[in-house]
């Protein structure tokens, strides 16, 4: 039987991508993730996240993403990407 | 299987264009990565695969995804795409539109490009509602729905796409939800793989206006309604209506499984998705043009 690892994962929110509108927080079936006073998701309780990919999925703006630790392609940096012209 | 949205941002998208214009929480961002996803298992290369949008909210798509793009004139995607595909047969085109779009300003683009059977992949992104505009009334909102051309419930009979392209001859028709995002996938997947015109219709959400307007809460709640408002198809029963069931002897009739599951769907109030219908055996229209002209070019030879 395999174990489940808990808190192995990390979660990247781009505050320049997202705005706010919810959707992650409401999908996430382990409560990872709160709203801010603005409305911006909090990773707060990381440790119990599964790595399902619901936020990520459902994240309309591409401002989330859950990074196990061998993911299924690369991870690029975003902030560079949105400003460079 | 999901790629990191990061992937997806540096290889398939224009992330100096973001964010997008798109209202928070509306159900084309989820499309889009759809779309990026379903190239990318497709194992295509993008610069082979072209993106032509009309107007409106989904119309600014075409703007965000990083392949070769055309934006063009209100409905007129589909016409666009059939001379692309018509000058480039090799290319995979992906038309996407909106409800209004592809229904009443570009309906008869669309229906004349399902009656040719053209290799296009036609996303609609349906959300019951002129979205850019200011929510005016669109050809599916549904009966008694309130928008801003009619303030005490819309009592037009909304249209229906799917009966549309079963009678006007596309290859393949399949409805997805913007809530089930991998099925989503799978279905655009599966649509770029059909020679022939493959029509997705993406139930969508517009809670800034349709959903404010008729108090359906916001995005997530719109979008979780979709779980209740669609049934799955029986994929099983769909490969059998094409292949009914025999009895054991070859000269026994088939048992026509098709007419026995369509029993009590019609009185189903909830709307399909999955692959509705698929036309076996379909051939795109630019192969089989490009074959008759070479046909032609041997007989005068």
């Amino acid at each position: 039987m395999d174990i489940v690892a808990r808190g192995i994962y990390r979660i990247n929110l781009y505050r320049e991508l997202c705005k706010a509108c919810g959707l992650c927080i409401a999908w996430c079936p382990q409560q990872v993730l709160f709203p801010d006073a603005q409305g911006y998701p909090l990773a707060n309780a990381i440790e119990r996240c599964v790595n399902c990919k619901a936020c990520e999925r459902h994240c309309p703006d591409f401002a989330i993403e859950v990074i196990p630790p061998e993911p299924e392609s690369e991870i690029a940096d975003v902030p560079s990407l949105i400003h460079a012209r | 299987m999901k790629l990191q949205n990061s992937f997806i941002l540096r290889e398939y998208l224009r992330p100096q264009a973001f964010p997008t214009t798109w209202c928070p929480g509306c159900g084309l961002g989820i499309v889009m990565s759809s779309i990026a996803q379903a190239v990318h298992f497709r194992g295509l290369d993008k610069n082979n695969v072209a993106m032509v949008s009309g107007i409106g909210c989904t119309g600014r798509m075409s703007g965000y995804a990083d392949f070769n793009t055309l934006h063009t004139t209100h409905g007129r995607a589909p016409a666009f795409a059939t001379g692309l595909k018509m000058a480039r047969p090799d290319m995979s085109v992906i038309v996407v539109m909106g409800d209004g779009d592809s229904m009443s300003i570009g309906g008869n683009h669309l229906v004349h490009a399902m009656r040719r059977n053209i290799g296009l992949t036609a996303v609609v992104v349906n959300n019951a509602v002129y979205g850019l505009t200011g929510g005016q009334s669109s050809p599916t909102t549904p009966v008694g729905g309130r928008t801003s051309t009619a303030a005490s419930g819309s009592f037009e009979r909304p249209m229906n796409l799917e009966t549309l392209a079963r009678a006007a001859g596309a290859a393949f028709y399949a409805r997805a939800t913007v809530n089930q995002t991998a099925a989503l996938t799978r279905l655009i997947e599966r649509a770029m793989g059909v020679s022939g015109f493959a029509l997705v219709e993406v139930v969508s959400n517009c809670h800034v206006l349709y959903g404010r307007m008729n108090e359906l809460g916001d995005a997530s709640q719109m979008m979780k309604s979709m779980e209740e408002q669609t049934r799955r198809v029986n994929p099983v029963l769909l490969r059998r209506a094409a292949a009914p069931l025999r009895l054991t002897s070859a000269g026994s009739p088939a048992t026509p499984v098709s007419t026995a599951t369509a029993q009590g769907v019609h009185q189903d109030p909830r709307v399909p998705r999955g692959v509705i219908f698929e036309r076996h055996g379909s051939r795109d229209y630019s192969s089989r043009y490009y074959a008759m002209l070479e046909q032609k070019a041997r007989a005068r030879a």
